[in-house]
Formats: C-alpha cells, structure tokens, sequence
C-alpha cells in the first residue's frame, strides 16, 4: 500500500494490445492530469475497454507504457495496481454473485487492511479492532448510498441498477488515485443515467480521484468530462475538450456521425440532472 | 542408465493408449471446459460387455467390437445427456459429477447382463501376430495396438479437420457463445465430442485389455488417468496432436522409468514430478484457454451462509444443534464399544469434509488428494507420536501439511482453472506408492537414509496417547476426544466464515477479474483456502491414526479422497452442517448395510450424481427446510396460545422484527426473481 494520498496522474504511452492476429489497440496514448475526468468515447470494438483492460492489469499489453505518479505499472499484477491505487469498475458489474452487499463493500476495505488468518482464528486484539473499523466505515458508506435495504441481499438478487450503485459504493470504499470507469451506465434506463451524473461528480469529490471514464452515453460524457478521447478501429483519432472534439471533423466521422441530435439532447439533460435527487440511487434497471 | 530397444517400443504401445485417453480428455474439455475424470471408464463397461459378447454369445470378434464401441458412444451420449443439466452450474461440480459417474459406470460392470460369466478368461484378440526384440516377445495384443492405435488417431484428426461436425467442435471450443450465434448446434457438438470420447475409452480399454493380467473390472485405474492426463496437459487441454504425441512420450518415459527403477515408489515420484514440471512449462497455454471457465453461478446448490434475520427461526437453529450436541455426547455411554469407534471415525471423517468445504465450498477448488493430506498428519502421529504430546503434536502436524499443501498447490493455483484436481491426484498417488510406501529414503549424495514413511507399510501399529493426562485408549473416551476436535473445527470454520476469510474465498471464486480489481491477491488467496484446509486435514490426520492405531499405505488411498468429496456435496456444497451430515451419511451408511465396494460406490457415486442434479443444497438444505417447518409450526403454536388482540412488543411474534417484512419488500421493488 503506498502512502500516497490524493489524485494521480495517469499516462498512458504507445500502447499496443494483440489478439491473436488483431491489433485491439494500436499505439494508444493519452494522459489524465491529476483531478480531471477524462472521457473515452469510440464505437463498438474501438478498443475502449481494452485499453482500460491493459492500464488495469488484466491484459497485458504487448507494447507501451502505463505510468501513474511516473511509477511503471507494466510489470504489475492487477491486484498489485489496485494497492497503489488503481481501481476500476466492469461494464458487467457482475460483482460477487454470492457475496451479501456488505460483504462486498468489506473486501473494498480488506484490500486496505488485510488482517492475517491467524490473527482472525485468535481474534487478536487487532484483528477485532480492525473487523470493527472495516464494519463501521462500511456501514457510513451503506448509509451514504441509501443501501440499507440490501445489506443482506446478494449481490445476484440486485437490479443492475442497485449493484452499479453498490460498485461505485466500493470505489468510494476503496479510495482510488486513478478510477477506471467502464460504461457505468450499460444495461440501465436513460432516466436513472442521468441520476449517475451528479453522482460520479460527488464520487470525484468524496473520493478525490482522476477519472478515465468509458461510456457510450455521448451527452453525459460531454457534460462531465473536461477532456475527451476518441478511438477507432483501435487508435485515438481525437481528443481535447468536449467543446474542440466536437467541433473536429475526425472525431465526427469516427463516431458522433451524424450526431447534431445526440449532441443536442445534452441541453435538457444538464436541465433534467439538478433536480434529481442524490440520496435515491437504488434504481431500478432495465 | 540403459534403454534397450523393446523398452522403447514397449512404451510406446502402452503410451499409444494413453494417447487415446488423452484425447478423449482434450476434446471434452474444448467442448464443454471440463476435466472429465470418468474418461478412463467411459469405455469400460463396453469393453467388459465386448468378451460377454465374444466367449458367452459366441459372435465373431469383429461384430462384437462393433456392438462394444456402438455401446460406448451410447454411455457417452447418456453422460452427456445427464451432465447438459448442469450446463450453467460452476465447473467444479460439473467436474465433481464426472467423478460420481465414474464410479456408476464401475458399478455397472458388475450388471449380468454386461459381466461375462467367466471373469478370468484372457481379452479376446482377432490376430495372431507377435514378434520379438531380443530375448522379449510382443504379444498379439500388442502388435494389435501397433496398428489400430494410431489409424483411430488419424481417423479422428480427419474426421474434425474435413467433417462439418469437427468444424462445428472447434468453432465451439474456441467460443461457445458467438459459435451458438452462428448457428453451430453447441449441444450436438457437445454431444458429438462425449460420444467420441466414449469410443475412443472403449478403443484404451479393448486395446490395453489384453496385456493385462488383473481382473477386468481393475483395467482403467487413477494411475493411468493420470498419465492420460499429464499428456493433455502437456496439449495444454486443447491441442488434440500435442496431447496425442505426449501420450506417446509420457508411456515410453514411464516404461524407461520401470525398465530402470527398481521400485514402484521411485516411477511414482518421478511422474509426480513430471506432471508438476508439465504445470508449470504449460502456464501460458492452460491459461489462455481457461478465460471462458468464469461464466458460471454458484448460487444454486453452494450456500455458505444463511441469512434469515428471523430471530425465532435461529433460536429453533440454536436448540436443534444444542440438542442434537447433547444427545451426540451422551451416546457413547449406551452404546457399544464398535459403536463408539464408528462415532469417533464419523466425527474425524466430518473434520476432513470440513477441510474441503472450505476449498471446494468456498474457494471452489477441488482436492483429489485429500487423503494424501490425511496421511502426512498420519505419519507425524507414526513418527512424532510418542514423543511430542498431543496437544502439541496436531497443530504442529497442521501448519507441516499446510506447507505440503502451499507447495503442492503452487503449481496448480497459478493457472486460472481447476488443475489442483490433477496435481492433487498425483499427490494421493505419490503418497500412497512412494512416500508411505518406502520407510526409509536412502539419500543419495550424503549417504544418510531418510526415514519419512510409515515404519512397516503393510502394518504400522501406534499407541494411543494421552491428551493433557487423559488416556485416550478407551473407545469411548476417544469417540469424546473426536467429538471435541470436531466441535473446535466448527466453531474456528464459522469464525473464519463470519469473520473476512470466507468473503476473500467467495470473492475470488466468483469473479477473480473483480477481486483483483479491488486488491484481493487472487493467487495467494487461492493458496491461503488450500493452506487452511491441509492445515485441518492434517491434524485429522494425527487423530484419524490414533483412532486407528493399526494402519497401511491402503488406509490412505485416493478413493477416500472422493469419499470425501462426495461428503461435502451431498451434505451441501459450502455448509458447515452439510460436511458434517455428509460424513454420517456415509460413513454411517455403509457401516449399517455393510461396506462392499458396489454398496459404497452407489452410495457415493450415485448419491453424488443425485444431489448435484435434484437436491444442489444437500441434506443441509433438508435440515434447513425441517428447521423452517418446525418455526412456522412453533410460531402458530404461539399464535394459537396467545390472545387474539396479543399486544406487540411482549409475545414471541415481536422476535420476527422488521426485517423479513423489509427483506420481502425490497425483494420486491427489486423484481426480484428467485
């Protein structure tokens, strides 16, 4: 666990992915200033995902670079990329289908603090102090997220909606540098989507972190990104803030297309958003 | 070192059977992701039924292979037909049912109409061909796996390289899912490999058949599963020519090994060490085939924790185990001597399950070497047991099995997929022909012998000791003794699910991209779950030989390491009181209607298949029901009892609270389905 506290910088370099005879992600490189919320954008099979697959870990790249802070992360494991801070959500978010809600938001804090199995066997002192720290700081962050109703659900028994809310709950737990979101709003309606916004703003917030964000959901990327990356068959083709990708030629083509519409309906979103409540997150899904 | 030349070809007739084996494994492992440990069986039963055909009807030999092989691909076929029920069940239990069946399908050569009437009488073969090298002759057997061997390998590959079916196969073992959207038939493909691999089982059991001097019921042993396995490996479980070839050369290595080594014990040492080494050279390969294996749901069938939040339903819980606790310890005053015994043997065999709920339960891995566990907490109590008290003496023994298992499990647990249950066979077997076996190890380079086996291997007998001053040597103090450790484990099994370990286990189990996204070290929580369960399996192990006092290498065999296996399955997969259930139902079963192995293997294999596929929670979930009914009847009870304006806060209906009505309603505002 390093010491470290407070957002990261994240920068990503040359990255090449292969499977196989395909070239997934073909020189990728982008950075993420400390603090800001970058947006990755791009159709289906534009190698998002890998790539956040390769700065996590869980594939590894055959070419590049993945700094965070400077520190190489190439050569790490993705459970040792999460100890220095890295952490990122799945576009499945299948979660543990067995585990309970608080169960799943106590392997957030395990992570943090392991406690060695002989400790717990004779409930040393410590070991019960800090089961006890985990269960509280576990149960402020139930109440933060209105999860009480599911404490004891398994994660399984949950609305996609409900379980995304239990991931972001995790994150939070987790207190990431550098949060890697993929597609945080798949497989849930446009209506509770856009309850997400205010709420990943108030995950930047509470958990002080930089945000790589993958979505398909243009407007919202638009609305809370400061800067945006967009990729196809593999490279990035545009970036730069919402307002200069949106205006590049490139970046039209590649995905916005015709997109005058999609764009446009970004405005009564911004409108539709203030006035959603924060505390009501347990939505349901589809 | 010498390699005369009929060793080699010796090898490589035997080795062509393994390559048979293996292939059989790798293409049902491309199909449906399983290791199939009933593919040494699958074909024997054809093969038993083929010289019932040939000496009792009298048909000519050609017709009866036809019949024989035609039956094999039916068993294959009817396996397959059984296990798509547990199409979207975790891989381990599919791979756990494939164990059950292997045992049927033994049971079934047992059936009139498919044993011949006489046992002993050679395995028919069609040609009269030998030839010698130097002073050894080949037998016709041989000479006919020569030729039939590699011509059904040929006819194989051309079959799934040119056939539309074999296309259908590989598009499926490459991806399932978008190979079904493509309009391949996964369910006949899948159907086609078990047919496939039942016939070509047939073809090792018709061609190994001959040379064989044992009975042949006995002809597909763990042995030569292994060795067939140890080749697919190699193919890396996909790679049909590699494991063919492998097979080959894994059989010509084995016959050099016996050909130079005097004793069975080394040959088996080297193998384990073969297999270990074929791990860990193959890690790339196996890994990149195993990222499909993740798709399952443990739900149905494997509950480690109950959560019912009903007060009155846990204190009907709490006075049913009190109870029964009570009623357990009062036992062995009015039973008999072999009574207590049979306590003290179940007590110590639920210790064991104990010991794979937690690997299999909850970090869904799979042990086949259990027993092989067992014995090394058996040979600290043979070595150590006289001199170190017995207190001191289990957890010692623990944390030395713990560290076999770490490294034993190392290799395995690397991989992403469920090899444990392949390194751990070899580990039962290793222990039991080569470890146990041998008294005294002579070190080769500084001369000194090393004495870590049982001290007589055909009888080790060992004095009870006490334990802090009191002797054990009763039966019915020892029952107490058993019953004590056996309480200790469940209550430190129950701090380590209620307390941050079980949560790690499942985590890993059910979605290691996830965990190791949140900092869960996946490999070293999969080794911590192995770790832990050794460390109990090991001082079973001290009391299990104690409880004994006389014992042999056979004491320990791999079969009891299925035993238990099956224990934990029909108690229930994850539960705590299903290992302990699991183990009175067969320990205590088979100790009322008497042990024969048919009577044994039924309760076990067919009791297996039966849970996996009806009951998924076991008897746990018998026991759980019956404690649900008698809450409901002891809540209307009360309701009856009491007053009909009976005030709120004061009667037992109070004590349900607020949170099943919660539970309910949030179920339903979630949709929830069941």
């Amino acid at each position: 666990m390093s010491g470290q506290r407070g957002p990261a910088r994240l920068e990503v370099e040359g990255l090449v992915v292969d499977f196989g005879g395909l070239r997934a992600v073909d020189d990728v490189s982008l950075v993420a200033e400390p603090g800001e919320i970058v947006g990755l954008i791009g159709p289906n099979g534009s190698g998002k995902t890998t790539t956040l697959d390769a700065v996590s870990g869980l594939v590894s790249p055959d070419a590049g670079s993945v700094r965070l802070d400077g520190e190489e992360l190439v050569d790490y494991l993705p459970e040792e990329r999460a100890s220095v801070g890295l952490v990122r959500s799945f576009q499945d978010c299948r979660l543990f289908p067995e585990l309970a809600v608080e169960d799943v938001l106590l392997l957030a804090e395990d992570a943090k603090r392991p406690v060695g199995v002989v400790s717990t066997t004779f409930q040393l002192p410590w070991a019960r102090r800090s089961e006890r720290e985990k269960h509280r700081a576990v149960d402020r962050v139930i109440a933060a997220f209105g999860l009480e109703p599911f404490r004891r659900h398994n994660t399984s028994q949950l609305s996609t909606g409900t379980r995304r809310v239990v991931d972001l709950a995790s994150i939070v737990l987790a207190e990431p540098r550098l949060l890697l979101l993929d597609e945080p709003t798949a497989g849930i309606a446009q209506r509770e989507s856009e309850a997400f916004i205010p709420l990943l703003r108030r995950i930047r917030e509470v958990a002080d972190t930089t945000i790589l964000l993958v979505e398909h959901d243009v407007p919202l990327v638009f609305d809370l990104c400061s800067k945006v990356v967009v990729m196809e068959v593999g490279s990035v083709v545009s970036s730069g803030t919402p307002d200069e990708v949106s205006r590049d030629p490139r970046a039209l083509a590649a995905y916005l297309g015709a997109s005058e519409e999609a764009l446009a309906v970004s405005g009564p979103i911004r409108a539709a958003t203030s006035s959603v409540p924060d505390d009501e997150p347990a939505t349901r899904g589809e | 070192m010498s390699i005369p030349s009929w060793v080699i070809v010796q090898g490589i007739i035997n080795g062509l059977s393994y390559g048979l084996l293996a292939l059989g494994l790798v293409l049902v492992y491309r199909t449906n992701r399983i290791l199939n440990f009933a593919q040494g069986q699958l074909g024997v039963v054809a093969a038993v039924f083929m010289v019932h055909c040939y000496y009792d009807f009298h048909f000519n030999y050609l017709f009866c292979l036809v019949i024989a092989l035609a039956l094999a691909g039916a068993v294959g076929a009817a396996c397959e037909l059984l296990l798509r029920r547990l199409f979207n069940r975790p891989r381990v239990l599919v791979m756990v049912a494939t164990i059950g069946l292997s045992q049927v399908l033994f049971v079934l050569t047992a059936l009139p109409f498919i044993r011949p009437k006489k046992l002993y009488k050679p395995f028919p073969v069609p040609i009269h061909l030998t030839f010698s090298i130097g002073t050894y002759q080949f037998t016709s057997g041989e000479v006919l796996t020569l030729i039939v061997a590699p011509i059904v390998a040929i006819a194989l590959a051309a079959f799934i390289k040119y056939s539309p079916w074999g296309l259908a196969m590989r598009a499926m073992s490459e991806n399932a899912d978008s190979a079904r959207l493509s309009g391949v038939w996964v369910r006949r493909a899948s159907t086609l490999a078990w047919i496939l691999a039942g016939v070509l089982s047939a073809f090792t059991a018709i061609l190994n058949s001959p040379s064989q001097t044992t009975s042949l019921t006995d002809v597909l042993s763990p042995d030569l599963l292994l060795l067939a396995l140890t080749a697919a490996l190699i193919g890396a479980m996909v790679n049909l020519t590699v494991a063919f070839v492998a097979g080959i050369g894994v059989g010509v290595v084995y016959e050099i090994l016996v050909a130079n080594l005097s004793s069975t014990a080394s040959q088996q040492l080297v193998l384990f060490l073969l297999l270990i080494a074929v791990l860990l050279v193959r890690v790339g390969a196996l890994q990149k085939g195993s990222r499909l294996e993740a798709r399952s749901t443990w739900l149905e069938g494997a509950v480690a924790v109950r959560r019912t939040g009903d007060r009155l339903r846990d204190r009907v819980g709490l006075i049913g185990v009190v109870t029964t606790t009570v009623i357990v310890i009062l036992l062995p005053l009015v039973v008999g001597v072999g009574q207590s015994f049979l306590l003290g043997q179940i007590c110590l065999y639920a210790v064991i399950a104990l010991s794979l709920t937690i690997l299999t339960g909850w970090a869904g891995q799979v042990s086949l070497g259990q027993f092989g566990l067992v014995a090394v907490g058996a040979l600290m109590a043979n070595h150590l047991g006289g001199s170190v008290p017995l207190i001191l003496l289990m957890p010692f023994a623990g944390v030395v099995t713990a560290v076999v298992a770490v490294l034993i499990g190392l290799p395995a647990l690397r991989v992403r997929g469920l090899y444990l249950a392949v390194t751990t066979l070899a580990f039962a077997l290793f222990m039991e022909q080569t470890v146990l076996a041998t008294p005294c190890f002579n070190l080769p380079l500084v001369h000194r012998a090393l004495c870590t086996g049982l001290t007589s291997p055909a009888s080790t007998l060992i004095n009870r000791p006490t334990f802090l001053g009191l002797g054990l040597d009763s039966e019915r103090v020892f029952a107490w003794f058993s019953l004590g450790v056996l309480i200790v484990s469940i209550l430190v099994v129950r701090l380590w699910r209620d307390r941050g370990v079980l949560r790690r286990l499942v985590s890993v189990r059910d979605n290691e991209a996830a965990a190791a996204a949140l900092g869960i070290p996946i490999v070293r929580t999969k080794l911590l779950a192995f770790a832990l369960s050794g460390f109990m399996a090991g001082y079973a192990g001290v009391c299990v030989a104690f409880g004994l006092e006389r014992f042999e290498t056979t004491t320990f065999d791999p079969s009891f390491s299925v035993l238990v296996i099956s224990m934990v399955v029909i108690g229930g997969l994850g539960s705590i009181p299903g290992a302990v259930l699991g183990a009175v139902y067969l320990v205590g079963l088979p100790a009322i209607f008497g042990t024969t192995p048919t009577i044994s293997f039924l309760t076990s294999g067919l009791g297996l298949l039966a849970f996996i596929l009806y009951l998924p929670g076991g008897l746990a979930q018998v026991l759980h029901r019956i404690g649900d009914l008698v809450t409901d009847g002891v809540r209307w009870l009360q309701r009856r009892r009491a007053p009909p304006d009976g005030t709120a806060g004061t009667g037992p209906d109070a004590d349900e609270g607020p949170t099943p009505a919660l539970a309910r309603s949030g179920e339903e505002a979630l949709g929830v389905t069941g």
